[in-house]
């Protein structure tokens, strides 16, 4: 075999194993997905939305209550988590810059972000439940809250920072003060980006099952008690596929399609958001 | 020592024994400027680059306040007033002198609303009135055939030359009384930059206009006064036409004859 043979073989043979692997990693992902797609959609029915949890071999049992406490978790959590995360990431990109602290804080938020969510799961439950005495809503959310302030402010603060520094010179040179040349010109220029660091904050606490275990815990009820235990989609999944009645395994799979398909939607919507903006310059 | 020619008419600004030093510089970039700029005519402001000249320009608005650690010495007087005082309000002084940047700058909004951000932050909320005196910007930087049936769509949807004269329909809504162009032409096309240079010419009418160019024939074409600086000291101010055929210094000479910079 000449050089140039064994470069070309060698190239092809690079070109496989690469192609192969890439090949492994989204069959998993199908796989997952198509068992998903085909246990969750056959135990889809209406039934599911209408009525909340029943003892095991009742006709009338549903989500309703995992899904409005889902809803209510992730909203509160959002409601407290997305002000938050925007406010401190402003401060780090138009106030703190450079700074000593500024550079602390990227840094500690860095930290949260990998922090296992069960950590903060204990530590939710050690600073509201206990005190409380009891589980509550609130301490879910505040959990849910705590985890989705660091992706917010970070892609926050990183999508601030895209936006050219001419920019706010051209709004400081008309005579703007400060807040509004952030309000109106630098929020604007990084509208999309903050958008969709903010629906990705969003999916990505939905999903979470551990730090509710420790706070908001469970409930086979509907409630809208904030006070009180609520139930949630992914510790209902949990509860309900590990247990051994057959109709709440199939309940168990309807919640973990309906929430797949919750994050998924979220994810390409963010996808979609950066991209018509994209398209636009 | 320095040429500096003597203005007849009325003054915009003076610059007296100003120094400029950046935070963290151990010399300042600016070295004891004077010079006058004269009212209702185009000062230019020549010279190779890192000669200072964007650095002066910027000091006439305190753009230099944005970045903390920066240092002025000397005055700048502007109606009676020092304006490099620490007291000075700069964002009335930002709406008394506006500034037109190397690259156009439309803000992410509509052409509507570019040139009513100045209007608005003034406090004007009248919309007839707003409606006006946008007409009136986007007329007087001779852009409003181009854009009277695109009010409302975003400014970013404009070419270059045409967001530039946005910037300045955009800094003229205010009235302001000296307007600072920092080499508003480098971004643009040739064509474009005939329509910028035309449009500053008319309106001296109204302002004092300070230009930073790197290019010397645009500072021949349009100003009435040309500044040479080299290595932050001004070497050289006078009408345009007498700096181009018989400057005073060597420099000057050495530099419009292309022998450096």
């Amino acid at each position: 075999m000449s050089p140039v043979q064994k470069r070309i073989f060698i190239n092809k043979l690079a070109l496989i194993f690469s192609t192969l692997s890439a090949i492994i990693a989204l069959a998993f992902l199908f796989w997952i997905l198509g068992v998903l797609v085909m246990k969750g959609l056959s135990a889809l029915n209406w039934n599911i939305f209408i009525y909340e949890g029943a003892p095991p071999g009742y006709e009338e049992s549903g989500l309703k209550h995992a899904l409005v406490g889902q809803l209510i978790l992730v909203g509160m959590a959002t409601g407290v988590g997305v002000p938050l995360g925007i406010l401190a990431g402003t401060y780090l990109s138009e106030y703190g810059k450079n700074s000593k602290l500024a550079n602390t804080i990227r840094d500690i938020s860095d930290i949260m972000m990998s922090a296992p969510s069960i950590v903060i799961g204990a530590f939710v439950y050690a600073i509201v439940v206990l005190p409380m005495g009891h589980f509550s809503a609130w301490a879910g959310s505040i959990a849910l809250g705590i985890i989705m302030i660091p992706i917010i402010l970070r892609t926050t603060d990183d999508m601030l920072q895209l936006v050219p520094g001419t920019l706010r010179e051209a709004a400081f040179a008309l005579g703007a003060p400060k807040y509004k040349v952030i309000l109106n010109v630098v929020y604007r220029g990084a509208k999309a980006g903050i958008l969709t660091g903010v629906l990705l904050g969003v999916a990505r606490v939905a999903g979470e099952t551990a730090p509710l275990l420790f706070t908001s815990f469970n409930d086979n009820f509907f409630t809208t008690d904030l006070s009180q235990a609520m139930p949630s989609l992914t510790v209902t999944m949990f509860n309900y596929a590990t247990s051994p009645y057959e109709d709440w395994q199939q309940l168990g799979w309807a919640a973990a399609f309906i929430l797949s398909m919750f994050i998924l939607g979220l994810n390409i919507l963010g996808r979609l958001i950066l991209l018509s903006t994209k398209k636009g310059k | 020592m320095a040429s500096i020619i003597d203005i007849k008419g009325e003054c915009a600004l003076h610059v007296r024994n100003f120094d400029f030093t950046y935070k963290g510089a151990t010399a300042p970039s600016l070295k004891k400027i004077s010079m006058p700029i004269a009212k209702n005519s185009i000062t230019a402001l020549i010279g190779p680059s890192g000669c200072g000249k964007t650095t002066l320009l910027r000091s006439f608005n305190r753009m230099h306040d944005l970045y903390p650690g920066n240092k002025y010495e000397g005055e700048i007087l502007f109606d009676g007033r020092n304006i490099l005082d620490p007291k000075e309000d700069l964002i009335h002084l930002r709406t008394r002198i506006g500034m037109i940047f190397q690259k156009p700058t439309a803000f992410p909004m509509s052409i509507y609303d570019n040139v009513a951000y100045g209007l608005r932050l003034k406090g004007i909320k009248n919309k007839s009135e707003l409606d006006g005196r946008v007409e009136k910007a986007l007329q007087d930087a001779a852009i409003w055939k181009e854009t009277q049936d695109r009010l409302k769509h975003d400014a970013n949807g404009l070419s270059g030359g045409q967001q530039q004269r946005l910037c300045i329909a955009r800094a003229i809504a205010v009235e302001p009384e000296v307007l600072l162009f920092d080499e508003p032409t480098s971004a643009l096309d040739p064509i474009s930059t005939q329509g910028i240079e035309k449009l500053v010419i008319e309106l001296k009418e109204k302002v004092s206009i300070i230009i930073v160019t790197h290019n010397m024939q645009q500072a021949a074409r349009v100003s009435d006064y040309t500044g040479f600086m080299y290595l932050g000291d001004l070497i050289e101010l006078g009408y345009t036409e007498e700096l181009f055929v018989t400057p005073k210094e060597k420099l000057t000479q050495e530099y419009i004859t292309g022998k450096f910079g």
